[in-house]
């Protein structure tokens, strides 16, 4: 069967503590749950969670639905976002099955990136690896005004931004993230194609705007 | 010391009533001194307790589950767990002699609770109580607690909505086709007790359809003659992204059973040039006289239901493509010298001649597969019948001695129990077809009617990422 592989690169950098990061650890919680009500995602999508503070860490390898537990995750150090890409890019190339004559591959895997400040590290070198491979719908969202819509724009074309990092706001985010999860995974399973643009992805609440 | 003298000593020359009221504020105040130390113990046990990493794996509905939990620390003695139970989840917890671990054993069911109308979260509360050794509890909390989440997954087959479609809501034209259909061909024995093959087919709208409340799009037609014996087998799926894909499959079907009906009534001719054919299979006069008649009656067939899906498509001011449908169509007959089968095939799904006793399956054409999912060719495609060699790829003909069983079906049910292109070229599967319909209780046996309902039950099976439209049809 061919897998719908969504990676969350979430941002636990120090200024994520407080507030901002049980929001994020809510948010998951939830998209898992809702997730799991869904017979098309609970099916098709596999979710892997890469976080990155001084260093970027895969806490959840590429796991279906069904047995996916959601991790601790903490808020602490500086935001690692290039290295991030990289390990993005390595995690794909294994866990992603290619399409051969004799197998159907996965689908094009989906990533959403979350973060609230700018990269701390070299992101080029992470975004040239990243940037090699094929990746589906690529969303990034910068949560609050630290992190530059301009930084995430060289990442990919669908950047949206949170006025605030509040939990209200990154509520609103996930629960986004979850549908469009939805959307994606039954557009696969019903009419064999793939999601590849923003536009396709169910329209952002009020709390998320797209960047132009 | 004696106990008077050690009174005498507390009480510091004081009279009785002033020494009692002092003990009691002593008593008191110790007291409280002491029970306040009992819950910062209590606490910090308890954060000890939960801050233990349980390796709780989620369960899933209708699947077997056996865990053992252990919280690794011999100073913990469980009580009880509360949160599960055999009756509302199917699963027993049972705390272990050491009561040190606790095991969760069973077979998840989620029914009690869905029966009851309850909505079904997939994440249980477990609470462990325990007590602690060395650890003395106050009467009002007897028993430390520790909650834990487990989860359980829904069977998924309980998750897809069986939503019918709403007919009067239905847009114009409606089209309007049952969710289900399926059919019986009996042809009887011949008097002296040879039986004669019989036709048997089912269709099913998919669960991704079921769910958001959208019609069937595959349909099928079933023909036997009894004046010239001939059979005529038609199933057509309907693209699922073409708004009135059902009635291109009905369309496709009906016509051409249609044509070839009112051609085979009638056909001395091409019977003829089948014995010629029979008698010299390398002749090339033969050979093309066959094709001529099959292009004459399949060709014709199927450029007929081509034209008519497009006149239809104007009379409604819709385009073609909104009747997209792919189209398996197969006519035979039994000769003296063996069967003679003839079909035409355009779009994915399957149509295969299978000979269990001579372990042989020929597909009767290739599958128009896109490079991706979904990118077949349809009926509706003027460039079908654009290029010659191109249609006449698509007409296969042959004679055998006899086979066990014609079968075409739609990719609802061939992706799923074939997967690649290289599987539908594998006898071994068909082997493993045969078998699965037999294995599930669908009797192939001759002249047995409830075959059809029998097939229209297994075409329910489960298949993760399969719920399209099913449509099988099978000449046995």
């Amino acid at each position: 069967m061919r897998r719908l592989p969504v990676y969350l690169l979430l941002d636990t950098s120090g200024s994520m503590y407080g507030e901002p990061i049980e929001a994020v650890k809510n948010g998951v919680q939830t998209l898992i749950a809702s997730l799991r009500q869904d017979p098309y995602a609970l099916e098709t999508a596999y979710i892997s969670i890469i976080t990155f503070s001084s260093n970027a860490q895969q806490i959840t390898p590429l796991t279906e639905l069904s047995a996916f537990q959601v991790p601790q995750i903490e808020a602490n150090g500086c935001t690692a976002l290039g290295e991030a890409l990289e390990l993005l890019a390595k995690k794909a190339d294994a866990e992603v099955t290619k399409t051969t004559a004799d197998v159907k591959g996965d689908w094009r895997p989906l990533v959403f990136i979350l973060t609230d400040g700018n990269p701390t590290d070299d992101l080029n070198k992470g975004l040239a690896e990243f940037k090699k491979r094929k990746f589906g719908v690529v969303v990034a969202c910068a949560a609050g005004q630290g992190a530059s819509t301009d930084t995430l724009k060289q990442i990919t074309e669908s950047v949206v931004q949170l006025d605030t990092a509040d939990s209200a706001s990154l509520k609103q985010f996930f629960k986004w993230v979850t549908a469009s999860i939805s959307t994606s995974s039954k557009s696969v399973e019903e009419s064999g194609g793939e999601v590849s643009a923003l536009s396709e992805l169910p329209p952002p609440p009020p709390e998320v705007n797209i960047v132009v | 010391m004696n106990t008077e003298k050690f009174l005498e000593l507390l009480a510091n020359g004081k009279n009785d009533t002033d020494f009692e009221e002092f003990l009691k504020f002593v008593s008191d105040k110790l007291w409280n001194q002491y029970n306040k130390h009992l819950m910062d113990e209590i606490l910090m046990t308890e954060n000890k307790v939960n801050g233990i990493a349980l390796n709780l794996p989620n369960a899933s509905e209708n699947k077997p589950y056996e865990q053992t939990i252990d919280f690794g620390d011999t100073k913990i003695a469980i009580e009880r767990v509360d949160g599960l139970s055999a009756e509302t989840h199917g699963l027993n917890v049972t705390v272990c002699d050491d009561k040190k671990s606790f095991k969760i054993a069973g077979t998840p069911d989620l029914n009690p609770i869905r029966n009851a109308g309850t909505e079904i979260e997939s994440t249980f509360e477990l609470t462990v109580f325990y007590k602690y050794e060395g650890l003395c509890l106050p009467p009002k909390k007897p028993l430390l607690e520790r909650k834990l989440q487990l989860v359980i997954n829904q069977d998924p087959r309980y998750l897809w909505k069986n939503i019918p479609v709403d007919w009067e809501k239905m847009s114009d034209p409606k089209y309007e086709k049952e969710d289900a259909d399926c059919q019986y061909v009996t042809v009887k024995a011949l008097p002296d007790g040879t039986p004669q093959k019989d036709i048997v087919a089912a269709s099913k709208r998919g669960r991704s359809h079921a769910q958001e409340g959208k019609p069937r799009d595959d349909d099928f037609q079933l023909y036997h003659d009894e004046q010239t014996n001939w059979y005529v087998i038609a199933v057509a799926d309907g693209a699922g992204s073409a708004k009135f894909s059902r009635e291109g499959s009905r369309l496709a079907c009906n016509v051409t059973v249609e044509v070839c009906k009112k051609a085979l009534s009638n056909c001395e001719k091409f019977e003829e040039n089948i014995n010629l054919w029979h008698i010299d299979q390398k002749s090339e006069d033969a050979g093309k006289l066959v094709s001529t008649d099959i292009y004459n009656i399949l060709g014709k067939a199927a450029h007929k239901a081509h034209t008519e899906i497009n006149a239809e498509a104007a009379r409604e001011k819709n385009r073609p493509k909104d009747y997209a449908t792919t189209l398996l169509l197969a006519i035979c007959k039994k000769f003296d010298f063996g069967w003679f089968i003839a079909s035409f095939w355009v779009g994915d799904g399957a149509m295969c001649l299978y000979d269990k006793e001579n372990h042989t399956s020929v597909l009767l054409g290739t599958p128009d597969e896109g490079e991706y999912g979904g990118q077949t060719r349809f009926l509706t495609m003027p460039e079908i019948f654009a290029n010659p060699t191109d249609f006449f790829s698509r007409l296969k003909c042959r004679i055998v001695p006899d086979f066990t069983a014609l079968f075409l079906m739609s990719d609802g049910v061939s992706d799923p129990k074939f997967e690649t292109d290289v599987n539908l070229n594998s006898t071994e599967k068909w082997n493993a077809l045969w078998d699965d319909l037999k294995d599930n209780g669908v009797e192939l046996t001759d002249d047995n009617e409830a075959a059809k309902e029998q097939l229209l039950n297994w075409l329910d099976f489960w298949a993760p990422g399969n719920h399209d439209d099913r449509t099988i049809a099978i000449l046995y």
